[in-house]
C-alpha cells in the first residue's frame, strides 16, 4: 500500500478488508494479554485506528499482520502503563466483551498450566513465546513485529521453548547440556487447537 | 485472569454490533493522509544479529488529543555498550562476587550461573519501567506491591514467582533499569546474591569471566582462529575483495561471537554466489557453493549447535545453495 496515492474510496475499500481480514487476530492478541475483556476492545479500537490513519504505511501480503501486531504491541505497551484511553471508539464493542466473553472457557490456545509455567519466564522470553504459541508466528515474523532480526530470535525462541518445557518437566534437557534444536513437539503439545 | 481464547473462538463472540460500529466510528475519524514523511527502511533494522537493548523502535501515542506516531530510526538501534545498557559509566560492569557463581552468558543480557541455579540481568530503557512494575504486580491473581530492597546500592522492587524464583526491578539509573530475575535459590539465597553484586570495572569483568568468554581484547586473535579453523576445512578463507570486519565490540560468550564471525564469513560466500550467478559468473559460482557446502563442518558451527539454532539457520541456507538456488531472505536471516 505505500507510496501509492489512494483515493478515499479506494482506501476505505482498503481499510475495510484490512479490517475483515485482521480484527478477529488483533482482538485475540489483545485478549490473550490483558486482565479485562473490555481493556481488548480499547487496544483494538486505538490498534485499527493507528492502521487507518497509517494505511500508507502499512505492508501487503503476508507482513500486514505481523506489521499489525506490532502497533498493537505498542499500543498494549501503553495500556498497560496506564494511559488513560486515547479514543471514544469502541463503546459497544467493550459492553460486548464484557459480557461474553467470561462465559467462554473452552478453544484456548494452552493449558493454564503452561500460562503459569510461561510467567516464571523472562520478559523477553515470555514476549516471544506468546507470539509463536498464541498469534503461531514463527520467528520472522516474531522478528517484524518486534523490529528485530530473524537471527536473533531464532535462537531467542529456542531457548525460551526449551526454558519453557524445563519448567514443565516434559523432555528436560540432560544436565548441563544445552540443546536447543533437538525435534520438539512443543507446538503440539501446547496448543490445544490449530488455528 | 481471561481464558487464552483462540482467534477461531474470538470469531464466533456475539460482537457483530459493536466490531461494525468501530469501524464506522474509525472511519468517521480524520481520513489518513497520504505518506509524507520517508518510511524507515526495514532492511536497516536487521543488519545487526545481536538483540538491540534497546526495545521497539516505534510508539504508538496521543498527544493533545492528535494521534502521533514517532518514528525513532536508527538512533535507537544502535547496540549499546554492556555499560550503557546497564545504566552504569563507560567502563562499569556488574559481577557476582560469590562462590560457585560464574558468568553464562551475555551480549543478550547478563546471566550467572551456578549449577542449575541462575540470576539473569535483563535492561530495559526506562520509558518501560512502569509498564512492568505494574505487570509484575500481577504475578499473582491479586496484585501484590514489591516489596523494597537495595540493589547495587540503588532501591529496587522484589516479587516472588514462587518460593525459589524471586525477581527485582531497580530503580532507573542514566535512563536505564535492571531487572534481575534469579531461579534455584530461595529467598533468603536470592537477597543474599543480590548483596553479592558489585559494579567493577571493565578489566575486573573481564578477569572473572569463564575462560570460553571472547574479551575485546582477546577479539582479534579469536576472530582469526574461527576464520582459520573454518578454511581449514572448507579450503578458502573470506572471497576475494572482502574480509571480516571486527569492530571494537564487547566482551562476549563464544556463542555470541561466533556468530559475529560465522555470519560474516557465510554472508561473504553467500554475496559471492548470489553476485556470480546474476552476473553469470559459472566458475565462482560453483566455488561458492562448495565453500558453503562445507559448512556442516566448520568447527565453530558444530560448537555453537550445543547452544542454539544459528548453525541450523546456515546449514539450511547450505542446503538450498547445494539445490542450485540462492536462499532467499539470505541477509535478513543472518543479518548481513
Amino acid at each position: 500500500m505505500s507510496d501509492v496515492a489512494f483515493s478515499l474510496d479506494d482506501r476505505e475499500r482498503a481499510f475495510r478488508e484490512l479490517y475483515a481480514a485482521h480484527f478477529d487476530a488483533i482482538l485475540g492478541f489483545a485478549l490473550r494479554r490483558v486482565d479485562r475483556p473490555e481493556d481488548a476492545g480499547d487496544v483494538t479500537a486505538d490498534t485499527f485506528l493507528v492502521a487507518w490513519r497509517r494505511l500508507a504505511h502499512a505492508p501487503q501480503g503476508p507482513d500486514l499482520r505481523p506489521w499489525l501486531y506490532g502497533v498493537a504491541r505498542r499500543v498494549l505497551a501503553n495500556h498497560r502503563r496506564g494511559e488513560r484511553r486515547r479514543t471514544a471508539l469502541g463503546d459497544r464493542l467493550r459492553r460486548e466483551l464484557s459480557t461474553h466473553v467470561p462465559d467462554l472457557s473452552d478453544d484456548v490456545v494452552q493449558r493454564a498450566d503452561v500460562t503459569d509455567a510461561m510467567r516464571r519466564l523472562s520478559a523477553r522470553d515470555q514476549e516471544v513465546l506468546e507470539l509463536h504459541l498464541w498469534e503461531g508466528l514463527e520467528s520472522r515474523e516474531i522478528a517484524e513485529v518486534l523490529g528485530l532480526a530473524t537471527a536473533v530470535v531464532r535462537p531467542r525462541l529456542s531457548r525460551a521453548r526449551s526454558r519453557l518445557r524445563e519448567l514443565l518437566g516434559n523432555d528436560p534437557s540432560p544436565p548441563g547440556h544445552h540443546h536447543s534444536d533437538r525435534p520438539e513437539p512443543l507446538t503440539a503439545e501446547l496448543i490445544r487447537k490449530e488455528r | 485472569m481471561i481464558p487464552k481464547l483462540t482467534d477461531d473462538a474470538i470469531s464466533r463472540l456475539p460482537l457483530e454490533s459493536g466490531r461494525a460500529e468501530l469501524l464506522e466510528e474509525i472511519m468517521s475519524t480524520v481520513a489518513p493522509e497520504r505518506q509524507t514523511e520517508p518510511l524507515a527502511n526495514p532492511a536497516s533494522r536487521r543488519t545487526r544479529w545481536v538483540a538491540p537493548l534497546a526495545a521497539a523502535a516505534v510508539v504508538a501515542g496521543l498527544a493533545g488529543g492528535t494521534l502521533w506516531w514517532q518514528e525513532h530510526g536508527p538512533s535507537q538501534h544502535h547496540h549499546l555498550s554492556a555499560a550503557a545498557s546497564l545504566g552504569l559509566a563507560d567502563g562499569q560492569q556488574v559481577e557476582l562476587d560469590a562462590p560457585g557463581w560464574h558468568v553464562d552468558s551475555m551480549g543478550d543480557g547478563l546471566r550467572f550461573r551456578n549449577g542449575d541455579a541462575e540470576l539473569e540481568i535483563t535492561t530495559y530503557p526506562a520509558k518501560y519501567y512502569d509498564s512492568y512494575v505494574k505487570d509484575r504486580e500481577y504475578i499473582e491473581e491479586t496484585p501484590v506491591k514489591g516489596q523494597p530492597i537495595q540493589v547495587l546500592g540503588r532501591p529496587a522492587l522484589m516479587w516472588a514467582y514462587s518460593a525459589t524464583d524471586h525477581t527485582a526491578i531497580r530503580e532507573i539509573e542514566n535512563g536505564r533499569w535492571m531487572e534481575l530475575r534469579a531461579s534455584g535459590v530461595d529467598e533468603a539465597g536470592y537477597l543474599a546474591l543480590l548483596g553479592d553484586l558489585r559494579v567493577v570495572s571493565s578489566a575486573e569483568f573481564e578477569a572473572s569471566l569463564p575462560d570460553d568468554f571472547v574479551t575485546v581484547a582477546e577479539r582479534p586473535a579469536a576472530a582469526q582462529q574461527i576464520v582459520d579453523d573454518i578454511a581449514s576445512v572448507s579450503g578458502a578463507g573470506f572471497p576475494d575483495g572482502t574480509a571480516l570486519q571486527l569492530g571494537a565490540g564487547e566482551d562476549l560468550d563464544r556463542y555470541q561471537f561466533g556468530v559475529q564471525v560465522v555470519g560474516q564469513y557465510a554472508c561473504a560466500w553467500l554475496e559471492a554466489l548470489d553476485n556470480a550467478k546474476t552476473h553469470q559468473q559459472t566458475d565462482q559460482a560453483a566455488e561458492a557453493a562448495r565453500v558453503l557446502g562445507t559448512s556442516r563442518q566448520w568447527p565453530i558451527l558444530k560448537e555453537m549447535n550445543s547452544d542454539g539454532d544459528y548453525p541450523e539457520v546456515v546449514w539450511d541456507y547450505a542446503d538450498q545453495v547445494a539445490a542450485g538456488t540462492v536462499p532467499e531472505g539470505y541477509r535478513e536471516g543472518l543479518g548481513c
